[in-house]
């Protein structure tokens, strides 16, 4: 049997649809705002262990001695290992590129500050720090790899001999014609730039408790796990267990934001936990390990950037060429960032050829994470600087150089040059709504005065792409090996009409049990409160993936609305025996299954539920009597990358345009977002108040990576920004208030026409707040060209400005 | 060779509790790991974030930079002293619910417990006064946005109601 998913809210078998697509207090908030959900730390299984990790005070060193005799003995102390342990009984992690993973505890020698070298399972936290202090270890320090650009060049030392070079990926992905383009365009403009670190910090840290049975030989882990069905496939394939002796039961995250990370010191854990006869062990990460050595740190980039305009100001090419500073190893998926590009790699403008030359290198910095937006930002950050440098340069206004160049709304489905295809859109009425909302004109009025006066006052407009619902074909190009992105769910009616929805993933913050909770009360007509949401474990839940790359509520939307039709299918058959009809002459709406025009022909999801469980007589003879459906959602017509990375890879492309005006005080160099306004489209909104809070959390994040945030290591590889104190996370005080507005182009390709929102505002905030300070500096001749754009940053670029020691910018003759 | 644990006595949430303290034992592990009042988290341990804010004899205190010894014989409102025994959520927690002012939740109830005291020391504070008390509190999911549309929204409802109601 079919089943056919509504494409839009009408299609949902109700009158009244008085939950999807409406403002729907969330569900799970009144146990968290009284402390009663519970998280991983916040659990405590009976003998259980705390775990403390000995982490590497040197970016690179060989370890000459390691004893773990005295620690042993303390009082306490269960457990001690050690990378001989998890040499002796686990493999390298999956990584991409492929074959750059490494064992979770150090060998013979250390790649990064706060690698783990050895760790105890002891009776409490505090006991097990007080043993790592009786760890005895001796290292030699060797000089460590810092510069990617030095990394490279051949005489340079590798950060791990056995790989015999330190570029993990090295290629070049050719779309069209590009020489030509460059040959033939009239403008062509060069610009290098720099994104620093920046990274999700989630204010719960990540932790994880593992019990390694000896019997059964099983493994579970519980923890605050983002994916959990793909981290028990990964642990299987450390331990070399099978895939069903790995159970995951993933905790609520406090955050996620893509930076959980973890799998390091999970695996710890899992050792140790084997070592004390299958006791569980506690691991929480403290925040300056997190900072140091979790899964914090993303995007460390150094671009070289060319774009092609023709005569007419229309953008005939891009050429992208990334250096992206990975780290000591490939492990944390932190490659994956520097592939999604591809998804969206010309944005939201009709630029017909692109080329991509990508080298990924290896330091001796922590391994680079995952964060959200998973590195289209820093890509947009450039490609917007550029849409401004050739605006600027040819004398027209920068939103009326993106409006020339946006992708005309009849084009839709679009495929760009690097192979993924956009749903739909509507980018010049997002231009317009938010030029409107922002008072682009009077801005521009403001900004005279204030130039007039000799005052630095910018005004940026960029537009970004999200692309949404993902799935791992967007990552092959790396060497990432992917495990599919099925969602399941499965819904079941108990024999008094309540529901339960079983998923597979944990709470993370956005409101996903509510949805799941909206559509199965929209689909039956009853009411939220009827419903219950039973998150499961990886052994039982149906397929799923969990939240990531802003498909979730796509994908739970179509698993649920799945389920739920294949419910009604089944009791559509049901009543049909009943009332002695065809199945097709029965209507479900309303929560009634009924013949239309009879009279008195009318029962209740309830009632047929009662009959299919209580009465066998009543029933058709070949029927299946649970009131229960499993849909597993995948998105449909994903490709594999052809030779050059092109596939169809994200299902969705949202869109937005942000205006933010900015004044820089030139004797500080501080910025002061004046004005800030977003105008975006992300299909339907399926609970437009989280939808909000989304694109409202994501812009603050924006903000953090334009002008505050940025993991800082010294010429030594020895990280400088280990404390909250030095990690600069925006307050309320430093985040503007939004004007907001939305246009709605339901994707034709998804359940109910919504569109990955999840990451959202990230994509165009650091873009949009550089592009404000750069047009603030541009009467100085100063520019920005990289992130985080600090005071000291924007002073020193005006000083340079002032002395004339800025490179010349921007267009180079074409010959 | 482990630590001398020290007797601790203090009512937490309107009743009398007690517990052994480590002299280095800070009040919010205390409150966790001895008590079992898991409500209040913790985020950097260092005194940055305030998720860990509780409310020490009145005083919006963070849990990670007091001792637990140094806490004995103090009243302690947490989280899980503000809403009614019956389940009724107070104002402010009330308020969060209704204009989204938590996506994950972790950080909540450091920002519940900072403002309670907002709430009993100034019944109608300044815009300014607001931010002093939430720029003590850092959240990663909200951008603030819906937390202050929650303050705000809090503070109407309660009007000039000069003081508030809770378990303690």
């Amino acid at each position: 049997m079919a089943i056919e998913i509504p494409k839009n809210l009408d299609g949902l078998p109700t009158s009244q649809r008085r939950f999807v697509g409406r403002r729907v207090r969330r569900r799970e908030d009144p146990a968290l705002l009284t402390g009663r959900t519970e998280f991983l730390d916040d659990i405590k299984l009976p003998r259980m262990l705390h775990c403390a990790v000995l982490r590497s005070p040197f970016p690179r060193a060989r370890i000459e001695s390691l004893d773990v005799t005295a620690a042993e003995a303390l009082p306490g102390v269960e457990a001690v290992v050690t990378g001989e342990d998890a040499r002796r009984w686990s493999h390298p992690a999956a990584s991409s590129p492929d074959g750059w993973g490494g064992h979770c505890l150090a060998g013979d020698e250390v790649r990064f500050v706060g690698e783990p070298v050895a760790a105890v399972a002891a009776q409490s936290r505090a006991a097990a720090e007080d043993a790592l202090e009786a760890i005895e270890i001796e290292y030699e320090p060797l000089d460590p790899i810092v510069d990617p650009f030095e990394a490279m060049k051949p005489e340079s030392p590798l950060v791990d001999e056995a790989k015999g070079t330190n570029k993990m990926l090295d290629r070049v992905f050719t779309w069209g014609d590009v020489d030509a383009a460059f040959d033939a365009a009239p403008h062509v403009f060069r610009e290098s730039f720099r994104w620093n670190r920046v990274g999700a910090n989630p204010t719960e840290t990540f932790g994880a408790i593992c019990e390694w049975d000896p019997m059964s030989l099983e493994l579970t882990v519980r923890g605050s796990i983002q994916s959990a069905s793909h981290f028990g496939l990964g642990r299987a394939a450390v331990f070399g267990l099978p895939s069903n002796k790995v159970n995951v039961i993933a905790t609520p995250h406090g955050g996620s934001f893509g930076g959980r990370g973890g799998t390091r010191c999970t695996d710890v854990a899992c050792l140790l936990s084997r070592k004390a006869e299958g006791r569980p062990v506690k691991w929480i990460e403290d925040r300056m390990e997190y900072l140091t050595a979790g899964g914090s740190q993303a995007w460390d980039r150094h671009y070289e950037v060319e774009l092609a305009v023709d005569a007419d100001a229309k953008v005939t090419g891009l050429r992208v060429k990334l250096v992206d500073d990975l780290g000591a190893n490939g492990e944390p998926y932190g490659a994956i960032c520097a592939a999604k590009p591809l998804a969206a790699f010309t944005g939201p403008y009709a630029i017909p050829v692109a080329a991509y030359d990508l080298k990924l290198v290896a330091t001796n910095k922590l391994p680079s994470s995952p964060y959200r937006g998973m590195g289209p930002p820093p890509h947009f950050f450039v490609l917007e600087q550029m849409m401004d440098i050739a605006a600027r340069s040819l004398a027209i206004d920068p939103a009326e150089f993106r409006r020339k160049n946006f992708i005309p709304k009849d084009a839709f489905p679009y495929t760009i040059p690097s192979g993924n295809e956009y749903d739909s859109g509507d980018y010049e009425q997002v231009l317009d709504r938010a030029l409107e909302l922002a008072d682009y004109a009077g801005l521009r009025r403001q900004q005279a005065e204030a130039r007039a006066a000799g005052r630095l006052f910018g005004v940026g407009v960029a537009s970004a792409i999200e692309p949404g619902v993902f799935d791992w074909n967007a990552y092959a190009i790396v060497g990432l090996p992917g495990t599919g992105v099925p969602e399941g769910a499965t819904v079941n009616i108990d024999i008094l009409g309540m529901i339960s929805v079983r998923v597979g993933f944990a709470m993370e913050g956005q409101g996903q049990y509510t949805l799941v909770s909206q559509l199965a009360a929209d689909y039956f007509g009853c009411e939220l409160e009827a419903v219950r949401v039973v998150p499961m474990d990886t052994q039982s839940a149906p397929p799923s993936f969990g939240p990531g790359g802003s498909r979730l509520g796509v994908a739970i939307t179509g698993a649920v609305l799945g389920a739920c039709e294949k419910i009604r299918g089944k009791m559509t058959r049901v009543v049909a025996g009943l009332m002695q009809t065809e199945p097709e002459n029965i209507v479900f709406r309303d929560g009634k299954f009924g013949i239309p025009g009879v009279e008195g022909a009318s029962m209740s999801v309830a009632e047929v539920a009662g009959t299919m469980l209580a009465r066998s007589d009543l029933l058709p003879p070949d029927i299946d009597p649970r009131p229960e459906a499993t849909h597993v959602w995948t998105a449909a017509g994903r490709t594999e990358p052809d030779a050059q990375g092109r596939a169809k890879s994200y299902l969705t492309a949202a869109q937005s345009v942000h205006v933010v005006a900015v004044e820089i005080d030139p004797e500080t160099g501080q910025t002061e977002i004046l004005r800030y306004a977003v105008v975006d489209d992300c299909g339907t909104r399926l609970n437009p108040v989280v939808v909000q809070g989304q694109l409202e959390g994501s812009v603050a994040q924006g903000i953090g990576a334009a002008l505050y945030e940025e993991y800082v290591y010294d010429d030594d590889a020895q990280p400088l920004t280990t404390t909250y104190m030095d990690y600069l996370i925006p307050t309320v005080n430093e985040i503007p208030e939004l004007l907001r507005d939305e246009v709605v182009t339901p994707s034709p390709f998804t359940p109910l026409g919504a569109k990955g929102c999840g990451e959202g505002a990230i994509h165009t905030t650091p873009a949009a707040v550089l592009c404000a300070i750069n047009d603030a500096l541009a009467p100085l001749g100063a520019r920005a060209r990289e992130v985080p754009a600090t005071p000291n940053r924007v002073w020193n670029w005006i000083q340079e400005a002032g002395d004339g020691n800025q490179t010349p910018q921007g267009e180079g003759s074409n010959g | 060779m482990s630590p001398t644990r020290i007797p601790v006595r203090l009512r937490v949430n309107g009743r009398p509790a007690e517990g052994l303290a480590e002299p280095r034992t800070s009040l919010v592990d205390f409150l966790r790991d001895e008590l079992d009042l898991t409500g209040t988290h913790v985020g950097c341990e260092h005194g940055v974030c305030g998720l860990c804010t509780v409310r020490v004899d009145g005083v919006a205190v963070r849990g990670c930079l007091m001792l637990a010894v140094q806490a004995d014989g103090a009243e302690i409102l947490t989280v899980e002293g503000l809403a009614s025994p019956d389940g009724k959520l107070h104002p402010l927690q009330e308020a969060f619910a209704e204009e989204h002012g938590l996506q994950c939740g972790f950080c909540t109830p450091g920002f519940l417990m900072a403002l309670h005291e907002l709430i009993d020391d100034e019944p109608n504070p300044s815009e300014e006064q607001i931010r002093d008390v939430l720029g003590g509190q850092l959240c990663r999911c909200t951008g603030y946005a819906g937390i202050l549309r929650a303050v705000q929204s809090a503070f109407a409802k309660l009007g000039a109601s000069p003081s508030t109601e809770s378990g303690a």
